[in-house]
């Protein structure tokens, strides 16, 4: 049992790319990731479905005037109802991406081979993305999709890819998705812990506007629009908690404002911090 | 090689490491020795950079280690053998940390089977008992082959084999003039490792010397041990300037300051038995013991009879 010497190892720079690479291998290896992704995707697809054959009256809540619930909301927003529960638990994963290693202490093994340490965060988020962007587009266009099909085949109406703004709605969620993946491994990364990230994300992202906004009086509401979930609801024309008034480009611009003030924070944070 | 300036380490009003200047050869194994809490940690972490140095500097090869072109070669660390992802297996962990260098999977199963992991490493991390765990962080730390080598009681929780094998490692590793810095809380460990020594006590450096030094300086020296049933007619004759005697049970003594040749020429002198007559070298963990004896910070106490 010796070291094997004889064959020599040839080593290269450590760089970005090669950071994103050992990233991406963790987060592939991982089954946690996969249940996760998958959950993202049945969650989406699952309430779509259901929220669209309640719609077509072919699925009933018993407990309801017999009405179709979700007679106020259209074709699209029928095909999303899953979106609000998707978000929460993309930035539950997006939490355990950014703080599970700080629990397991493999981080000080993780900032040891990539000390140029914003590496880390960027790297982390990069390999996130690799994962939640397809991830986003299936469980987005699935519910899509089914939700379509069966609304469509019991003659209630229905909207098309090709329509005003559906496909930039549908591509809007899958970025709003994205975005709070990476907000929360950002937030995982400044709080350390997994549960104090998800409890800000759910904290954020739902408690807050409810509250802000019935407790608040009118005159905030140009502040309230700068929440993430308000400015998402800019673009993906999906009833968030918190309507928007913003425009979709405005409302663009102040989520990714959002994710580059948390990622920005989360990189001063690695550097300044003892591991 | 590694080299430490004035290296100094706040939190808050403690001060864990108080100002270490050395600097660790290539080519041998140098012993990191301190009571808990001395600052043996702290100082390796600051090495590799985990923690920012209050003031000072550490040098890795001349070069920070934040500045080094690819740190799993410059320096290969074990500090906390258990800070792997347990869900992870012992494979992909190495994999993962192998890719930030361009190391892939030749490379990890060679490391792999030095270590005599093959067999299990697709299995989770979080299943490996603390000798397997032992053995995935020295693959880790030796993955890139490394110039300069940090362990962290390496040998905590190996089996007797393992050990040995470390032992070997270690002695090849610095043969092949690499640097090696071991801590240790097991003194004939070091004592049967180590070529140089350094000694850490509250945040400073107590001694930084050879072992072999070490051990003569530490006041100990050489002592004989006498067994003898005239214990009580021999003791009186071999007093004399220089010499101590200390008696630990009836008809058995230590002498210090008289050579076994001596002591069994008087007693032959006199027609006094001996039993045993036993030259001794102080060992590595009394010499350790007389020098940080002051400087421990967790110390348990004992009931001593009246």
């Amino acid at each position: 049992m010796t070291i094997a010497l004889e064959r020599p190892v040839s080593t290269h720079a450590q760089s970005l790319a090669r950071g994103i690479h050992s990233e991406w291998i963790k987060v592939r290896t991982l089954r946690s990731t996969w249940i996760g992704l998958a959950t993202v995707v049945v969650i989406m697809i699952g309430f779509g479905a259901l929220a669209a054959a309640m719609a077509t009256g072919s699925v009933t809540d018993p407990g309801g005037d017999g009405g179709p619930p979700f007679a106020g909301a259209g074709p699209l927003g029928t095909a999303l109802s899953g979106a609000n529960l998707a978000v929460l638990l993309v930035g539950v994963l997006g939490s355990l991406a950014g703080a599970r290693e700080y629990g397991s202490r493999m981080i000080t093994a993780t900032v040891t081979t990539m000390p140029r340490r914003w590496q880390v965060i960027v790297a982390k988020s990069a390999a996130l993305a690799a994962v939640m962007i397809p991830t986003a587009v299936i469980a987005v266009m699935g519910a899509y999709g089914v939700a379509m099909g069966i609304l469509g085949a019991n003659g209630n109406a229905t909207v098309a890819l090709t329509d005003d703004g559906v496909l930039s709605s549908l591509l809007g969620m899958v970025g709003y998705l994205v975005a709070v993946a990476v907000l929360g491994l950002c937030l995982g990364s400044l709080l350390r812990s997994v549960a104090g990230s998800i409890g800000t994300v759910v904290g954020g992202l739902l408690i807050v506007p409810a509250l802000a906004s019935a407790l608040l009086p009118d005159s905030w509401d140009k502040v309230l629009q700068l929440l993430p979930s308000s400015a998402a609801a800019s673009f993906t024309e999906v009833g968030m908690a918190g309507g928007s008034t913003l425009s979709a480009g405005a409302g663009a611009a102040v989520l990714i404002g959002w994710v580059v003030a948390l990622m920005a924070g989360a990189v001063v944070a690695i550097h300044r911090r003892d591991v | 090689m590694i080299e430490l300036e004035r290296l100094t380490k706040k939190y808050g009003a403690k001060t864990a490491v108080d100002g270490i200047s050395a600097t660790i050869k290539p080519g041998i194994i140098t012993g990191f020795l301190g009571p808990n809490g001395a600052g043996k940690s702290t100082t390796m972490r600051m090495i590799v950079g985990l923690d920012r140095p209050t003031s000072g500097t550490a040098l890795v090869n001349g070069n920070r280690y934040a500045a080094t072109r690819a740190p799993l070669a410059e320096v290969g660390a074990l500090l906390d053998a258990k800070a792997v992802d347990g869900g992870r297996s012992a494979r992909n962990h190495l994999l993962a940390l192998g890719a930030t260098v361009g190391i892939g999977k030749r490379r990890v199963e060679d490391v792999l089977a030095s270590v005599g992991l093959t067999d299990v490493a697709h299995r989770p991390a979080k299943s490996f008992s603390l000798g397997m765990g032992q053995r995935l962080g020295i693959a880790a730390a030796l993955l890139a082959e490394p110039d300069v080598l940090l362990l962290d009681e390496p040998v905590n929780g190996l089996d007797i084999d393992g050990i040995q094998w470390i032992r070997e490692l270690l002695g090849e590793l610095a043969a092949d003039g690499r640097t090696v810095l071991l801590s240790s809380h097991l003194m004939t460990e070091m004592q049967l490792v180590a070529d140089h020594l350094i000694v850490i006590g509250q945040g400073r450096i107590l001694a930084d010397s050879s072992i072999q030094d070490f051990i003569e300086e530490s006041g100990g020296g050489s002592a004989v041990v006498v067994v003898s049933p005239d214990a009580g007619l021999l003791a009186p004759l071999l007093a004399g300037d220089g010499v101590t005697l200390t008696t630990r049970e009836p008809g058995r003594f230590e002498v210090r300051g008289r050579t076994a040749p001596e002591i069994g020429d008087i007693a032959s002198g006199h027609s006094l038995r001996i039993h045993e007559l036993t030259p001794t070298q102080a060992s590595l963990e009394t010499a350790y013991l007389q020098l940080t004896q002051d400087s421990v910070e967790y110390a348990g106490t004992t009931r001593k009879a009246a």
